[in-house]
């Protein structure tokens, strides 16, 4: 009896949402898998199919793993500053300051700006905002665009990534903060536990729940970063800061190689996935209970 | 206090955080591109004329047009609604967004809906053409396009939409004012002539009188691809060059126009208004520069003129193309002619489509050669320069005036090399690495070779 009103609530609430995710999610996985094996070319009625000659091409495409080294660098330097910048300022907010909503909030607001917008705002910031404060102070550092220095232009891409990314993960940390429990945290004290061993042995274990949300959204949101390079940089000065998604995409549209692109494609989601599971794992581990 | 320090600190970077989005603000362009004040003034079309025929059997039928020339969004909307009244016909016009114009309609043919009219680049069109267009070799217009068709194993499947020219644009007033003197454009026939003359500009306080795009389409397609254009003006003379290019038949090193080429270009970098940071250059800010009078020349097609409005050149004001020179031999075409050739490709779909909506398409392109409105429409709405020699409308802006009065006196040559999609972007990235001095000759030429070496 009770088994089967399971089985008619499992079908009246997860079906709807598991067809549209095999519709929007498996089923073009699949078929972009059976893609990889063939050498259509987008618009020919006839694919052929030739086996992994794609993946031979991927090995051989030395653009591909540059920018994914790049991509690698990238994520390092993107998940670290972002999660500690976000650590770091939650922790500030949730301490009962005057105004701490209004700096909520201010933090947020990146966030809620597409990527593509973020890019051309701070495209122009880079290009001229900065360069016409280098005019008129002669510091060096801003004499000429960030955005036409290979380093430069890629620390400028780190630094809107965090910028964006921040507000998202204060967020997820101030709930984190928010959630600990005060009687745990008075016992900490009475016991004597107070500044870096709290944060340490009390704080730390209790907010790993968020930190494993936080790193893996950082971790896949950067690994997958497009939008924000393609209109801060646009893989600019002279290919230098072309990150793996944008590779993937010139590759099979603009270079108009679409099995290639798609095995690439498949490349960059098997590290990613690989990468962000072993994350799980590892900080899932040390999540306590209060 | 611990509380007012971190506060302190919040508010702080807030603050930082926000300021850098907000500073924007105060460094604008010169004129205000949305001023609400600014009349768009529009040449009026007489359509009391019409002797074109129009198949009634056609009334009703509705056909789309997916449209990747984006400034002419609203021209074609109106054309369409123009033709809509004499015809019965209706015409959807969908412009591409954020693709780019072949993903676009490969995904439109993937969902089963393509458009009916497609306006493209070449490529595009050679890439789709023997799959899904229609043969539209029989149509009567291919008479008035000699020259400017694109065959594909000897059929044709586009209407070649407009002709577009590039070169070194002058301003005329500029150069007159700085100088003290009359300007002849004729007078500079020679690369060392137009070097003497930046020269002597740069002598009398315009130091550096020239603009120079960082963009990679405009250094890989619109630069490098005169190696190829020049070989001998013809397309033939373009499509035999890149096939010895492909088969490695052909020497860079000892080929004359690819060293022809560089030292052109670095007569052009030398000169850059934005020498010291030639990869931090501005498009926008060109225009501007150009039409205040901050430089005297800007490497471009007509396709600038819009932003030259916008940033205040009136279609009075005289502004011309120089050739790209390369050497110094004066009876060289290449130091007398521009390069002007057909640019947008209006291909239609021969799969999918109905018979009556194909009819209706191809009435639609007849329309726009042959009847009054279509040839006025196309010249004065749109503001292109058709390759049709029945049109007898004269565009009205003066970059387009200027070559397609090149274009009638023989002063242009109509070679446009077919490379494979990714030419520019892939050899933009090394044009841009030499734009910047951070490679050499050398170094450019080996990417070049490289790039075609790995072409199947």
């Amino acid at each position: 009896m009770k088994s089967q009103s399971n089985g008619k609530d499992f079908c009246m609430f997860a079906l709807p949402g598991l067809f549209c995710f095999l519709a929007v999610v498996i089923v073009p996985f699949l078929y972009g898998v059976y893609l990889t094996m063939t050498d259509w070319n987008g618009v020919s009625q006839v694919k052929n199919f030739v086996g992994l000659r794609n993946f031979g091409a991927v090995v051989k495409d030395v653009q591909f793993w540059r920018s994914l080294v790049l991509t690698f660098k990238y994520v390092i330097f993107v998940v670290v500053i972002v999660n500690v910048m976000a650590f770091g300022i939650a922790y500030l907010l949730t301490r009962g300051m005057k105004g701490q909503n209004f700096f909520r909030a201010g933090f947020f607001t990146p966030n809620l700006i597409g990527g593509i917008v973020l890019g051309y705002i701070w495209q122009f910031v880079f290009s001229r905002v900065f360069v016409s404060i280098g005019d008129t102070t002669g510091w060096g550092v801003f004499e000429a665009s960030w955005l036409s220095d290979p380093a430069k232009a890629f620390a400028a891409l780190v630094m809107v990534s965090v910028w964006q990314l921040s507000g998202y993960m204060i967020l997820i940390y101030v709930a984190g903060f928010m959630g600990l429990s005060e009687d745990v945290m008075e016992a900490a004290g009475i016991d004597g536990a107070s500044g870096w061993v709290k944060m340490r042995h009390i704080i730390m274990p209790l907010m790993m729940s968020s930190v494993t949300i936080c790193l893996f959204l950082t971790l896949s949101r950067a690994f997958m970063v497009y939008d924000v390079n393609l209109s801060l940089t646009a893989g600019a000065p002279y290919g230098t800061t072309e990150m793996a998604a944008m590779h993937v995409y010139e590759k099979a549209f603009t270079s108009r190689q679409f099995g290639t692109g798609q095995a690439e494609a498949l490349v960059l989601f098997l590290i990613t996935a690989c990468i962000s599971g072993i994350q799980v794992y590892l900080t899932k581990k040390k999540e306590v209970e209060a | 206090m611990k509380r007012k320090t971190a506060s302190c600190i919040s508010l702080g970077l807030t603050l930082a955080l926000m300021s850098a989005g907000l500073a924007g603000c105060r460094f604008g362009f010169a004129s205000d591109p949305d001023d609400p004040n600014e009349q768009v003034t529009e040449e009026p079309i007489d359509t009391s004329v019409d002797t074109f025929r129009y198949d009634e059997s056609l009334r009703g039928t509705k056909i789309t047009l997916l449209n990747s020339k984006a400034e002419i969004q609203t021209a074609l909307e109106k054309m369409g609604a123009e033709y809509e009244k004499k015809s019965g016909v209706h015409i959807d016009v969908m412009p591409v967004t954020d693709d780019s114009p072949y993903t676009r309609v490969v995904s439109l043919y993937n969902s089963g809906n393509p458009p009916t009219i497609s306006i493209l680049d070449t490529t595009d069109v050679i890439a789709l053409a023997e799959e899904k267009a229609a043969d539209l070799s029989r149509e009567p217009w291919i008479e008035e396009a000699r020259g400017y068709l694109t065959e594909i194993n000897g059929k044709v499947y586009s209407l070649p939409l407009c002709i577009e020219g590039r070169g070194i644009i002058y301003n005329k007033a500029v150069i007159e004012e700085v100088l003290g003197e009359a300007f002849d454009p004729e007078t500079i026939t020679t690369l060392g002539e137009f070097e003497a003359f930046l020269e002597r500009l740069a002598g009398v306080g315009m130091e550096r009188p020239l603009s120079l795009a960082k963009e990679d389409w405009s250094l890989g397609a619109h630069h490098l691809q005169y190696i190829y254009e020049t070989y001998d003006g013809t397309s033939q003379g373009t499509e035999e060059v890149i096939r010895q290019m492909k088969e490695g038949t052909l020497e860079l090193s000892s080929y004359n126009r690819v060293s022809e080429f560089l030292d052109a270009f670095d007569v052009l970098k030398k000169y850059n208004v934005s020498l010291k940071d030639p990869l931090g250059a501005d498009y926008d800010e060109m225009a501007i520069d150009l039409a205040d009078g901050k430089t005297a020349f800007w490497f471009n097609g007509n396709w600038a003129w819009p932003n030259l409005a916008e940033a205040g050149a009136e279609h009075e004001d005289e502004y011309g193309f120089l050739p790209y020179f390369l050497n110094n031999d004066p009876k060289d075409f290449v130091n007398r002619q521009i390069q002007g050739s057909p640019s947008k490709q209006v291909m239609l779909d021969g799969q999918m489509a109905t018979e009556k909506e194909q009819a209706a398409a191809r009435e639609f392109l007849n329309w726009m050669v042959y009847s009054e409105i279509g040839q006025q429409m196309l010249v004065k709405t749109c503001n292109l320069i058709p390759p049709f020699q029945n049109n007898p409308y004269e565009p009205g802006d003066p970059l387009s005036r200027d070559i397609y009065e090149k274009v009638h006196e023989g002063r242009a040559y109509n070679a446009s090399a077919i490379v494979p999609n990714d030419h520019w972007s892939v050899l933009g990235a090394a044009m841009q690495k030499y734009l910047a001095g951070r490679s050499d000759r050398q170094e450019l030429i080996d990417s070049i070779q490289k790039y075609w070496d790995e072409q199947e």
